[in-house]
């Protein structure tokens, strides 16, 4: 059977779909059609050049573009748009011979080594590397330098240069891809080492293949070009870019104009060599998607939302929420949150009109199962989701007298991590990992209290340290060296150490196992004691609402749908959807969970 | 710190070993008789021959030849020109500065425009700006240094007339003239260079700007400035540090040509007089100190790395 009657049953392949992709990358389409062009131009040569390349005194020598000759003539008087279509067959079929050349070697070592691993791994990529550190135009010149000038010995010298990269490149792959599951599990069931490689290894070492191999071949044609410039290349008569430059320059004092043709010439093929590449990594999906920032930093806030929601229309979907968040002297007040998060197929409402208040010192829980929107709550209220593609399109949130939706990034800055601090849920994620944690800490000081000098800020530290259980020389340690327990007790140092008057904690033990998450659990019923703090809660966790919380307000599906005292809503749950979140807990466990 | 430069040493100098070896086979891809190739062909005189073949020990087996140009090498001894009859070492001594010179100011042109690129890029991927400069960086990346070279030339000597077209002056004789003389071919190679390092430093920092911890750094109250600089860059720093160690082979390569035009007397024209000699001795002894520029400013890049990302300090 075939390849191409075993192809057609399938659904359209990943090369067809790569294919259809790459044809909508209008850049990518006109830079390989060049191509295309530019390589048949060159075969046809001797039938559609005006002139034959290597005829002499077919004008004046250095004679300008005319009519008869379109970009004028060279110092022998031979025809500039003759030599340049010459240098294009020259040009490609060296580009394309000493990229296949290198493939032919990397192919089977790379794989070979990246499959088979162990010591040959070894030998052969300690080889490469040493191939590697020999500077490629160098190693080209040394070989040319024994071989004799000229081209052939010039497409060995630069493959030779080539191929290591190449090698590494389809190694890394073959090594990657040797530890998937599917890979053993084909070793399991006993396939045979071959067909594992051709089926297996093969296909998903050819796409980062072809990337690179469309990038290599700009590479090796400037190197071409500047072997050829250096007369080691190419050899008269036969006309390559980089020796038509050479002859140029021999003559840059008085006729500077004809460095352009062949310059330019080499140039455009190159970019357009990257230009296919570029957009073969984004067909293969190889490359990371671009995204468009609003303000860095800081949520964006549609105009739309400024606009007072028409009465009874916004209070209607979140009436459980909205009750409380009238409710006076509340420290933080958030009422009818709408948030949109942009996707491919258009706006999707994730915040639907949230309501609920702290009080100054009180603990809100904001349980709900995963997806309900209670994350992106406590971030929004921050507006720490970046734009796009969030935006808040309605609501208010009012901390201490001010709405965080009206402020500015420099006022709203002043506020973030000195009154209104935030706790993560991946403590190892969330902190840098090239800085150690007590320069972390002192950054909050140092960025807030500009007048606090270095010693200050170093106390500071120290005491916050202290004040989760750290001893203060811990500091000097990176995240990296430090357990779960402790990163996440640096990052409750990070947000207290300016004493905040609001904590906002998004599943803070989610990550810990389960003594830790005790323990950092107590360490915070502790702080909000001593430091008189409110904090708002987020997790999924039940049984931890009951532990620290003295409200709890209960979402789903981007609505608050009940707002009431721990008490209450262990004992006696309102709303149908609470009921049924605690339905969860087992009888038993409710007893042992409700305060 | 102390250990990972133990360990890159370790590495690097059975890689050194290995290249050496490789340098040093060349002379088996001599066509034909080597001693007649070198000393110039069939009708070289017979004396020339034979004092080739004393000169190389091409009698002797391969093995005891490498290491005895092994031996010589670490005792800093390249041997003799076949051409001049000059001992290596000297030359090279003479011309290793001025190539590290050029290379010295190619660096220092090209790392602060690529960050200055990079992160007006980074921070806004997808914006006009970031587009203009990612087509501007991505036709430097098309555009060979020689070429830049002699439009600059072109520009700068020959219209304007602001700047000598070639020829060299020692930095130690005059630091002023030393610079004019060197700005050219330093920004034909920077520019290429830059434009290399100015995507990684954007990609690099597109997606740190995305990291969790940059958001806990705005979480902390972070100006801009604050988060960038305090933060991102670092991060973003890393994969650039990387493609700098593989640039600084590139430039070494294009820095050969470079010098031919500018004629800087440098390792690159005293590589190219040995090739057009086919004075082999030479050419290896480049070849060799070239490895070594790049084994050593490859250890440095890697110093920098675990400076960057104290987990490879440890690992």
């Amino acid at each position: 059977m075939s390849a191409a009657t075993r192809d057609a049953g399938r659904p359209p392949g990943r090369a067809r779909r790569a294919w259809a992709r790459f044809r909508r990358d209008r850049l990518a389409l006109a830079a390989a059609v060049f191509l295309v062009a530019l390589a048949l131009a060159g075969a046809l040569h001797p039938l559609i050049a005006p002139y034959d390349p290597a005829e002499q005194e077919t004008g004046r020598p250095f004679e300008g573009p005319s009519g008869r000759h379109w970009l004028g003539t060279d110092d022998l008087g031979r025809d500039v748009l003759s030599r340049l279509l010459e240098g294009a067959a020259t040009s490609m079929r060296f580009s394309l011979l000493v990229v296949a050349l290198a493939l032919v070697v990397a192919l089977p070592v790379g794989l070979l080594s990246g499959y088979v691993g162990g010591r040959l791994d070894n030998v052969l990529m300690r080889v490469m590397d040493a191939v590697m550190s020999i500077p490629a135009l160098v190693l080209a010149i040394a070989v040319v330098a024994v071989l004799g000038a000229g081209l052939d010995s010039a497409m060995i010298a630069i493959a030779v240069a080539m191929a290591p990269g190449l090698t590494r490149l389809v190694r890394g792959q073959a090594l990657a891809v040797r530890e998937e599951t599917f890979v053993e599990a084909s070793h399991v069931i006993g396939t045979p080492a071959a067909r594992v490689v051709r089926r297996h290894l093969l296909p998903n070492v050819l796409s980062p293949l072809i990337v690179q191999a469309s990038i290599l071949l700009g590479l090796v044609l400037l190197a071409e070009a500047g072997l050829s410039f250096l007369g080691l290349g190419a050899q008269p008569p036969t006309a390559s870019w980089g020796s038509m430059l050479q002859r140029a320059y021999d003559s840059v004092l008085s006729h500077p104009w004809h460095v352009l043709p062949p310059g330019l010439a080499i140039a455009l093929t190159v970019l357009a060599f990257n230009a296919v590449g570029d957009g073969l990594r984004a067909a293969l999906g190889a490359a990371p998607p671009v995204r468009k920032h609003g303000r860095l930093g800081l949520t964006t806030v549609s105009d739309r939302a400024a606009e007072p929601a028409p009465d009874g229309i916004e209070p209607a979907p979140d009436a459980a929420g909205a009750a409380d968040a009238d409710g006076d002297g509340a420290l933080l007040r958030v009422a009818g949150l709408r948030l949109d998060l942009a996707t491919p197929a258009g706006p999707r409402r994730v915040l639907d009109g949230v309501s609920f208040s702290v009080a100054p010192g009180e603990t809100l829980g904001l349980v709900g199962e995963s997806g309900c929107g209670k994350t992106v709550t406590s971030l929004a209220i921050m507006r720490l989701l970046p734009s796009p593609p969030a935006t808040i399109v309605g609501g208010t949130v009012r901390f201490d007298g001010r709405d965080l939706l009206r402020l500015p990034f420099r006022d709203l800055a002043r506020l973030r991590g000195r009154e209104l601090a935030m706790v993560f849920q991946d403590p190892l994620a969330s902190l840098n990992p090239g800085l150690t944690v007590a320069h972390q800490i002192g950054q909050v000081v140092r960025w807030h209290e500009p007048d606090a000098d270095r010693r200050a800020a170093a106390r500071r530290t120290a005491e916050a340290l202290e004040l989760v259980g750290i001893p203060a020389a811990r500091g000097r340690s990176y995240p990296h060296e430090l357990s779960g327990g402790m990163r996440q007790r640096v990052m409750i140092a990070m947000a207290l150490v300016c004493r905040p008057k609001l904590l906002i904690a998004d599943e803070p033990t989610t990550a810990l196992d389960v003594t830790v998450q005790a323990q950092v659990l107590e360490l915070l019923k502790e702080l909000r004691a001593e430091l008189g703090m409110a904090v708002l809660f987020v997790t999924h966790d039940l049984g931890v609402v009951a532990d620290i919380c003295d409200r709890v307000a209960v979402m789903r599906a981007g609505r608050v749908v009940e707002v009431a005292p721990v008490r209450d809503v262990f004992h006696a749950p309102q709303h149908p959807y609470t009921r049924h979140l605690l339905s969860h807990v087992t009888a038993g466990e409710t007893e042992l969970v409700a305060p | 710190m102390l250990g990972l430069v133990v360990r890159r040493l370790l590495v690097a100098i059975p890689m050194l070993l290995i290249t050496s070896v490789l340098i040093f086979g060349l002379v088996v891809l001599i066509p034909g008789d080597a001693a007649v190739t070198l000393a110039g062909g069939p009708d070289a005189p017979p004396g020339a021959v034979e004092e080739v073949r004393e000169e190389l020990q091409l009698d002797e087996p391969l093995p005891a030849q490498y290491l005895d140009w092994l031996g010589g090498v670490v005792r800093l001894d390249f041997g003799d020109s076949l051409y001049s009859h000059e001992p290596i070492t000297d030359e090279l001594a003479e011309r290793l500065p001025v190539t590290l010179g050029l290379a010295a100011l190619v660096f220092g042109l090209a790392v602060p425009v690529a960050l200055l690129v990079g992160v007006a890029g980074g921070l806004r991927p997808g914006s006009l700006l970031d587009r203009a400069l990612m087509v501007g960086s991505g036709a430097f990346l098309a555009v060979p240094p020689f070429w830049i070279a002699l439009v600059l030339v072109t520009l700068f000597a020959v219209r304007l007339g602001w700047l000598p077209p070639f020829g060299y002056v020692e930095l130690r004789a005059d630091p002023g003239e030393w610079f004019r003389r060197m700005i050219m071919p330093a920004a034909a190679l920077a520019l290429g260079m830059a434009a290399v390092l100015a995507r990684q430093v954007r990609g690099g920092l597109a997606d740190v700007m995305q990291a969790p911890y940059i958001r806990t750094a705005w979480a902390k109250g972070g100006s801009t400035r604050q988060v960038v600089v305090g933060h991102a860059l670092k991060g973003s720093a890393m994969p650039a540090v990387t493609v700098l160690g593989l640039q600084v082979g590139v430039v070494l390569g294009s820095s050969v040509i470079i010098e031919r035009i500018f004629t800087i007397p440098g390792l690159g024209t005293y590589l190219l007089e040995a090739v057009n000699a086919q004075d082999l001795p030479v050419v290896q002894g480049v070849a060799l100190v070239f490895v070594v520029i790049h084994v050593v400013t490859s250890l440095l890049v890697d110093i920098a790395y675990g400076w960057l990302n104290p987990k490879v300090r440890a690992a």
